[in-house]
């Protein structure tokens, strides 16, 4: 099955830039640039073409929260499985079952099945589970905006504390604010194409600039 | 790459299994009678195939229940896991898209899943034999390996429907009236011998029929497994396994594009 020509779409094209180990790198750029498909490259879930990339530690993508979550089973049963899928071993779940529901500040409703949950509850109960995982490269894709200002406040924290451990962290967001207050570096894409990386403000206000 | 591959999916051990673990609960969580079902399935299946052929069909058969019951709990088995395999990737976008593990995971933890259930419908087949005090021998102990082959080949079978699968969604399909020939073609309701000496010759050389030959020989027959159908039956699960990660691997890269 041979594509036509006038079908061929590339979604990245000269991608080139590499990642300090400990750095927090922020990706921009408007719907349909690019930027989730270069996260899933990263992550391997996506093969490119052409081109490589070389990672020396692994990789936790993060793209999108609660990924294996099952409404029939229990809140402790779903973060057992969506923390085994996050690459945690069963031992490390059961010694923290009891801080990821607290954590998620849901720890009265352990045994109710999922179903029951609202849908910010099970976003948290998620998120509460994925940071247990101890990433070396962790991928974030849009995962903050999630729950109300106090979670997000929780979220921001954590976070924090994954840059102070020395985790690298690739950030993909269009809250510039945010890019803006974590991120040292940052790679603006358009179409696909690499537009410019370099420190955040400068890169961020070249956005701004294009609208 | 062998190697790597087999100790790469030691270090998803625990994935494979609550995979596996959450497919089977599931089945059963939201019914009243739960795992009683998994029993009670197999046991109408048998009661009516057992009046139709012991008494319209006057199958001649030594423990004609038992060898019944076995065939059905080994098709069974086959039945659920290669079409679990078949929708293991197709059915689970999310597992595929949005995060990494080596794909051919969801395929093990789905026929491991088949095995579960297997497992656990034996355990009527256990009281049957009990009941019809059917004696055991030492050659009971080749039954675990039979039973190993006949999980290679479904593995196989199904790694090979489940990258097919995603690519060209007819197979499932095709697999289904593939699986209704297989039934009347294997030695489920009957010995093959039923069939013209042509015909049964053509359908021997099928290694589900082997397989269920080599299982009912050391479980209800006390008999030593025949050598030939055994070296036969290893040789085909290695091939059909070959087979099945030749074309998966082939097709996975390009796995998350196509759902």
């Amino acid at each position: 099955m041979k594509p036509n020509n006038y079908e061929i779409l590339h979604a990245l094209k000269d991608i080139n830039f590499s990642v300090e180990e400990g750095e927090m790198f922020g990706i921009i750029g408007k719907n349909g640039s690019g930027k989730s498909t270069l996260l899933k490259i990263m992550s391997r879930i996506l093969i490119p073409t052409e081109g490589s990339v070389i990672t020396k530690k692994a990789v936790t993508p993060f793209l999108e929260l609660g990924v294996g979550f099952n409404y029939d089973f229990t809140a402790a049963e779903n973060v057992k499985i969506y923390g085994i899928i996050m690459g945690l071993t069963p031992r490390d779940i059961e010694d923290k079952t009891e801080a990821i529901l607290e954590f998620a500040g849901i720890s009265q409703f352990r045994d109710t099945k999922l179903r029951n949950f609202s849908s910010g509850m099970q976003v948290r109960l998620a998120f509460s589970t994925a940071i247990q995982t101890n990433p070396q490269i962790l991928l974030l894709d849009e995962v903050l905006a999630v729950g109300d200002k106090e979670f997000q406040k929780k979220c921001l924290h954590e976070l924090e504390r994954f840059k102070r451990e020395g985790v690298t962290i690739i950030f993909v967001s269009h809250d510039l604010g945010s890019v803006k207050k974590h991120c040292e570096r940052t790679l603006l894409l358009n179409h696909g194409i690499q537009v410019m990386i370099g420190e955040t403000d400068e890169v961020v206000a070249r956005y701004e600039q294009s609208g | 790459m062998l190697f790597q591959h087999i100790r790469e999916l030691y270090n998803y051990r625990n994935l494979i299994w609550v995979l596996a673990w959450v497919e089977f609960k599931q089945r059963y969580k939201n019914s009243v009678l739960g795992y009683f079902w998994s029993l009670l399935e197999p046991l109408m299946m048998l009661g009516v195939l057992y009046i139709v052929f012991s008494n319209l069909m006057r199958i001649q058969v030594e423990h004609y229940q038992l060898f019944l019951l076995q065939g059905i709990i080994m098709w069974n088995f086959f039945c659920r896991a290669t079409s679990m395999g078949l929708s293991a990737i197709v059915g689970k976008p999310h597992l595929v898209q949005k995060v990494y593990f080596p794909r051919d995971i969801l395929v093990i933890s789905g026929c491991t899943t088949a095995l579960l259930m297997g497992i656990f419908e034996s355990v009527i087949f256990i009281g049957f034999m009990l009941f019809f005090q059917i004696p055991l021998s030492v050659n009971i102990i080749v039954l675990p390996v039979v039973i190993f082959l006949f999980f290679i080949i479904a593995l196989g079978a199904s790694l090979t429907l489940a990258a097919l699968n995603t690519y060209y969604r007819d197979i499932q399909y095709i697999w289904a009236v593939v699986l209704q020939i297989g039934f009347f073609a294997s030695p489920i309701l009957y010995p093959l011998t039923i069939f013209p000496p042509l015909l049964f010759r053509i359908l021997s050389y099928s290694p589900i029929a082997q397989v269920l030959y080599l299982a009912r020989d050391v479980t209800l027959y006390s008999k030593v497994p025949n050598l030939a159908s055994f070296s036969y039956a290893i040789v085909i699960s290695i091939i059909v396994l070959g087979t099945g990660y030749a074309i998966f691997s082939r097709l996975e890269p390009k796995f998350a594009e196509e759902l």
